[in-house]
């Protein structure tokens, strides 16, 4: 299993909360890095700003994107992802509070890997944060990058 | 108004002699038709054919008589018409005027005799009156029908429809101009208050349309607030409810119905967002007509529910091969909610039976969703479709009262019908009358 970072990008610290629970009842026990808006996401994964220090080539193995953020929001974050060489085939979830059509068509117009509407009921959520976690960190084979 | 007949021949050549009264026009005025008959002293010309029959015993005389009569016919008709009349010199200018003309350009036949008819008329209309004139004296036109403005004496404005006709000698030269003249200034003026009635129509339809399309975005900002801000805090509460729970050795039995009842309370405001949201969509989403397999939707929403209970009793009936005209997605919601309805209210039977069958009747489907479960009384059949009025509590299974309201929002924007009938007791039936689809050869 990676030891990689998980990037969890979320402006709502009960969803940070579940989804950290969510994650511990998984036995996934990678590191869960938050960020709470777009701006810091994309500071973190191009080492700018206040990650600056960090090594730019460490790129997590999943970002959880929301798509309602503040300054710059999850769309913006997903597009400067795809539109960077680097980032280009970092596996991107949006896991959102919207299904609207919308939302979900403009994801994937933006190449996203996957979206998640989170569900109300608490075990349908730690269940399908579980499937993600599971999925994207233990099934998936990763494209090796650097 | 047009003219039906424009002057016979003036001269017959081979009697070498002219008849100075013939019918020049006849005039048809919506509700009445005129003949004008129209003599025109001729100076160089000497006889008429019935002259010369009587020519024995009354001599040069007796045409002059003759002459006088006819002449005498033709101002008669010209001063007891009620339309305006004029004879024009090929110049131009007016030669007589009769006093319905008089009465309708507020000037005296004297003052506008000998000017030339340019001079009363309105300056946009000029060069198009001047140029047809040119067309008729020139012989390239019979006879003018048009709508022109003149120049009254008080300075108004007259709309008048206008015909024109030449009268020429034997050599085919034009000699004058008859003018007949109607006033329409208030028939144009009753059509500008139309025209300009429907240009403001048609701003208030487009204001309108533009107000709609705000109040759309609206209805989608809100929604889409709703499907965002009203869920997340709805997951905290489940959520730590849910937690909580699981310390429920730390609890006694009221606190755990206390936790039970905010996570059950939750899961209904859950159902009612979701529910409202597809309210919404069914409302504003765009409908993509194509022919729609509703059998095959009715058996996918029928799966659906069996599928989420799975321990239900359950028969199932649908009849094959009933094609809609409509939006697939929204159809679809159409049987999920009318289904889930039938399977609803069929939760105290032994077994759930619904039945999907449909006839075509022309261009229109009728499908027929039955069940044999509570029904309801008929009294109450308006209200059904009603967003959030129920018929029944929650321990009889009413559902948050959102469901026909959706159903009846997509049979309304497809123009179609829905309505239901009932026995309490011993089932309902659900009627939709939808566009049918072609189904013949295309479809097979």
């Amino acid at each position: 299993m990676s030891e990689k970072a998980i990037l969890l990008v979320e402006d709502n610290p009960d969803d940070v909360e579940l989804t950290r629970i969510a994650f511990v009842e998984a036995k996934l026990a990678n590191r869960l890095v938050v960020v709470s808006d777009g701006v810091e996401a994309l500071d973190y994964l191009f080492a700018r700003g206040t990650h600056a220090a960090r090594d730019p080539d460490d790129l997590p193995s999943i970002v959880l994107l929301d798509l309602n953020l503040p300054k710059v929001d999850g769309r913006e974050v997903l597009q400067a992802i795809r539109a960077s060489e680097r980032t280009r085939s970092l596996p991107v979830v949006v896991l959102t509070t919207s299904a609207e059509p919308f939302d979900v068509e403009a994801s994937y117009a933006l190449g996203v890997n996957s979206y998640i509407q989170k569900p109300v009921d608490f075990e349908q959520f730690v269940w399908a944060v579980k499937q993600v976690g599971l999925y994207w960190l233990v099934l998936n084979q990763p494209h090796e990058t650097g | 108004m047009q003219i039906a007949a424009v002057g016979r021949r003036l001269c017959q050549p081979a009697a070498a002699a002219c008849y100075r009264a013939f019918t020049l026009f006849t005039l048809d005025l919506h509700d009445a038709v005129a003949s004008v008959s129209v003599g025109i002293p001729r100076s160089d010309h000497v006889t008429d054919q019935r002259e010369e029959a009587r020519s024995d015993d009354s001599g040069s005389q007796g045409s002059r008589t003759d002459e006088s009569r006819s002449d005498d016919r033709f101002r008669l008709a010209m001063q007891s018409s009620g339309i305006g009349m004029a004879i024009v010199d090929v110049d131009g200018r007016w030669v007589e005027i009769n006093p319905a003309l008089e009465r309708m350009l507020g000037y005296d036949a004297a003052e506008l005799i000998g000017h030339a008819a340019a001079e009363f008329t309105h300056p946009d209309d000029i060069v198009m009156s001047q140029a047809s004139m040119a067309d008729l004296v020139e012989g390239s036109v019979a006879a003018l029908d048009a709508q022109k403005r003149y120049l009254r004496r008080d300075g108004e404005v007259l709309w008048a429809h206008v015909n024109v006709a030449a009268m020429r000698d034997e050599h085919g030269r034009a000699s004058y101009l008859i003018v007949q003249l109607r006033d329409i200034t208030a028939q144009r003026a009753a059509e500008q208050t139309l025209r300009e009635l429907n240009e403001a129509l048609e701003q208030h339809d487009e204001q309108r349309s533009e107000q709609l399309q705000a109040i759309n975005r609206q209805q989608e900002l809100f929604a889409y607030g709703i499907s965002h801000d009203l869920r997340a805090p709805l997951r905290a509460i489940d959520s730590f409810a849910a937690l909580l729970a699981a310390q429920a050795d730390q609890l006694d039995e009221t606190g755990r119905d206390y936790l039970g009842r905010i996570r059950a309370a939750a899961a209904r405001m859950s159902d009612l967002i979701d529910s409202l949201l597809e309210l919404s969509r069914a409302t504003r989403a765009e409908l993509r007509l194509q022919a729609v397999d509703v059998s095959l939707l009715a058996e996918w929403a029928y799966a659906e529910l069996a599928d989420a209970e799975p321990e239900r009793a359950a028969e199932f009936e649908v009849q094959r091969g009933l094609f809609a005209l409509g939006d697939e997605r929204q159809l679809k919601s159409l049987l999920h909610q009318l289904l889930h309805n039938a399977w609803k209210f069929s939760r105290e039977r032994e077994r759930v039976r619904i039945h999907v069958s449909g006839e075509r009747q022309d261009d229109r489907l009728l499908l027929s969703i039955r069940d044999e479960g509570a029904g309801f009384d008929m009294r109450y059949a308006d209200k059904l479709f009603e967003p959030f009025q129920r018929l029944h509590g929650p321990e009889q299974a009413g559902g948050n009262g959102i469901g026909l309201a959706i159903a009846q929002r997509i049979v309304e924007r497809h123009r179609g019908r829905v309505w239901a009938e009932s026995e309490p007791g011993s089932g309902s039936t659900f009627h939709v009358e939808l566009p049918a689809a072609a189904m013949d050869e295309d479809e097979a």
